[in-house]
């Protein structure tokens, strides 16, 4: 007998009463003006999110928020004030050392700041290793809570990586004390496009 | 009268300004648990539908393996199965082996602390890197965690600063809490980067997706997983939870309970491997699929590991986790180290007030203050129970089947309020330890009610 078998029949053994499935219908909290929540949310998660100005250009708001970034990595042919395409780069090492990677957020959750996303660069670390994180996130696409962004994941995972990202990589370990940049971003800013 | 618990936990309560910070600043996360669960008002709903779909996923794993199992792999990521710690610890070496890997940067995984990986691994001759920051603190302390969710929690900042001028070279005398943790994150970068796999437990494991679900805030999981292109994920088989609307559930539940955060700022997916990479992932059961087969004690099973019940805890706050002998603290490592080996733990058992706070933060309901209440039933049939209570059960015993006795004894309690100090406060009265007795009434409450009562209605 293989360890699945042996889980698997443990399993069988043990288990004296099925329980049903729950309906899952909660009756969530509804956010009035989602846009002036989200951007709440995210200065509480220790974020920032912002519209872009009437008038101005990706550009000009990757200036405006990020004046002392020197290099900085995108893939997006909307922005042109981007250094470098980490998807010509081979390996994580060369990208340590970016200050700002700019990427798409597919929709925001306005519980928790949370934004969506799916691997769209070739070297997942960029996400991570870069000090700063801009998203681009249509306004229009916010939800609620958890559960509306669950119903809008796809089931059959797209790429090789998803995830949620909500406000700056931080810790508390020491004493509680609060850092933000602890192994990820030390800053994200969701622009709302 | 001491148990192993109590013993342990005068040593933690020595030092009086530390135990103070360590109540306090677990209590002020309960706090923040409370501000933000109140803020939702669905938070009860939650619960109960978390409840109700962990019961449903436990008592439904075989199914739910199965399903997990066929969606990973056509994601293409390899599948294991442990039934043991033994097992964990060898398939996750075989891999490493396989690979040539000489050194591992890890995630915090409390199965790989139940499992003993790390001794396992270093004694092979692996370097194993702990990235999470507490998780590093411990590891260059050679320390164990004290707390599931904040490792560190009782260390003090000029421990770390120290550690880290020795270890990491930072400057001396500077416990700044920024400057040591930027400190770390300069260190551990290039260790995520010059390692040569990565490895993390899981939070969540989606069956209908095949995806494991990784919660963390500093993003040490994702760093490593990224910067890595072999992957392994090592789970407990109560992990699996059905489908992505659950995960709707789970995710409003974990950082509220946990820290008190809306939600933490990372919920990976790690679904398929990395181009030319390999994504492995290890299911394991090490005793959970027993602990399912019993009627009293299988919802423990529901545990989403976010650690409310310690913050909440006023025996956990006062005594710190390493006043348990089992490496889970606080209400949720009671009732696991009983499970896990009864003789062995029984000592932990008396680290509770029964004040049920712990089964009123649970997220997932697991009615922890209940299952100890049990646990102590059955410690005389464990061949656990103290002989002095025992004997003083029997003696109240004896007293309460002699009313007469009983109304004498009544009479002459009053007598300790006049008794001298020393006759009370001394080594023999536990009860008379770190407090004041009560005073004795002059009259017992049934002489006052006869006095009183019984004769205006014979009246």
């Amino acid at each position: 007998m293989n360890s699945k078998e042996f889980i698997i029949n443990s399993l069988r053994e043990n288990i004296k009463e099925r329980f049903p499935r729950p309906e899952v219908n909660i009756s969530h909290i509804v956010y009035p003006d989602k846009l002036k929540q989200f951007i709440e949310i995210s200065t509480g998660v220790g974020g920032r999110a912002e519209v872009l100005g009437e008038g101005e250009s990706i550009d000009d708001a990757v200036r405006r928020l990020f004046p002392d970034a020197g290099r900085i990595a995108c893939n997006l042919l909307e922005v042109t004030c981007a250094t470098y395409n980490p998807d010509y780069i081979d390996t994580p090492a060369e990208l340590n050392g970016t200050d700002l990677v700019i990427c798409r957020g597919i929709f925001g959750v306005c519980e928790n700041a949370a934004v969506y996303f799916e691997q769209e660069y070739l070297q997942r670390s960029i996400y991570f290793i870069s000090e700063s994180l801009l998203i681009l996130l249509p306004k229009d696409q916010l939800v609620d809570t958890m559960h509306d962004a669950y119903r809008r994941v796809p089931n059959e995972p797209p790429g090789e990586f998803r995830c949620f990202i909500s406000g700056p990589s931080k810790t508390a370990d020491i004493e509680q004390a609060l850092v933000m940049g602890a192994h990820g971003a030390r800053q994200a800013t969701v622009l709302l496009v | 009268m001491s148990t192993t618990h109590a013993k342990a936990a005068k040593a933690f309560l020595s030092d009086k300004v530390n135990a103070e910070w360590h109540d306090k600043t677990l209590y002020m996360v309960r706090a923040k648990r409370d501000r933000l669960s109140h803020a939702i008002p669905e938070w009860e709903e939650l619960r109960h539908t978390a409840r109700d779909l962990k019961l449903y996923s436990n008592s439904h794993l075989p199914e739910l393996i199965e399903e997990f199992e066929k969606n990973a792999t056509a994601n293409g990521c390899h599948v294991h199965y442990a039934k043991d710690a033994e097992e964990y610890c060898s398939i996750i070496e075989e891999i490493l082996r396989n690979h040539g890997v000489h050194k591992l940067v890890k995630s915090k995984s409390m199965l790989s602390e139940e499992c003993n990986l790390n001794p396992y691994l270093i004694e092979k001759g692996y370097e194993v890197i702990e990235s999470d920051l507490g998780e590093r603190i411990l590891q260059l302390l050679n320390v164990r965690p004290s707390h599931i969710v904040m490792p560190a929690i009782h260390l003090k900042r000029e421990t770390v600063g120290k550690l880290f001028e020795e270890k990491l070279g930072s400057q001396e005398g500077n416990s700044d809490p920024t400057y040591l943790t930027h400190q770390a994150r300069k260190a551990l970068r290039q260790d995520f980067l010059n390692a040569d796999a990565a490895m993390t437990g899981g939070n969540f494991a989606v069956a209908s997706t095949g995806e494991v679900i990784v919660c963390t805030n500093e993003g040490n999981a994702d760093m490593g997983m990224s910067c890595q292109k072999l992957n392994i994920c090592a789970f407990g088989i109560d992990k699996i939870i059905p489908d992505l609307e659950s995960l709707g559930i789970f995710t409003r539940l974990l950082a509220r309970s946990a820290t008190g955060q809306p939600i933490t700022t990372y919920t990976s997916h790690f679904g398929r491997p990395h181009k030319g990479g390999e994504q492995h992932f290890i299911i394991v059961d090490n005793g959970r699929s027993k602990i399912l087969g019993m009627p009293q004690h299988h919802k423990v099973m529901n545990c989403i590991r976010c650690g409310a019940c310690m913050n909440t805890c006023p025996v956990y706050r006062r005594s710190g986790g390493y006043s348990y002998s089992y490496f889970i603290p606080g209400p949720i490592g009671i009732n696991l180290g009983m499970l896990h080996d009864p003789q062995k733990h029984s000592g932990n058992v008396s680290a509770c007030s029964l004040c049920l706070s712990c089964s009123y933060v649970c997220p997932a309901m697991v009615d922890l203050g209940e299952q100890i209440y049990i646990w102590r039933q059955k410690l005389d049939g464990l061949g656990q129970a103290n002989s002095q209570k025992k004997m003083m059960s029997k003696g109240i015993q004896f007293l309460m089947e002699r009313p007469s006795l009983f109304h004498s004894a009544l009479k002459m309690a009053p007598i300790a309020n006049k008794m001298p100090r020393f006759v009370l406060y001394n080594g023999l009265n536990a009860w008379g330890k770190e407090r004041e007795l009560p005073h004795f009434a002059k009259q017992s409450f049934e002489a006052w009610w006869k006095q009183n009562h019984q004769k205006k209605n014979t009246k």
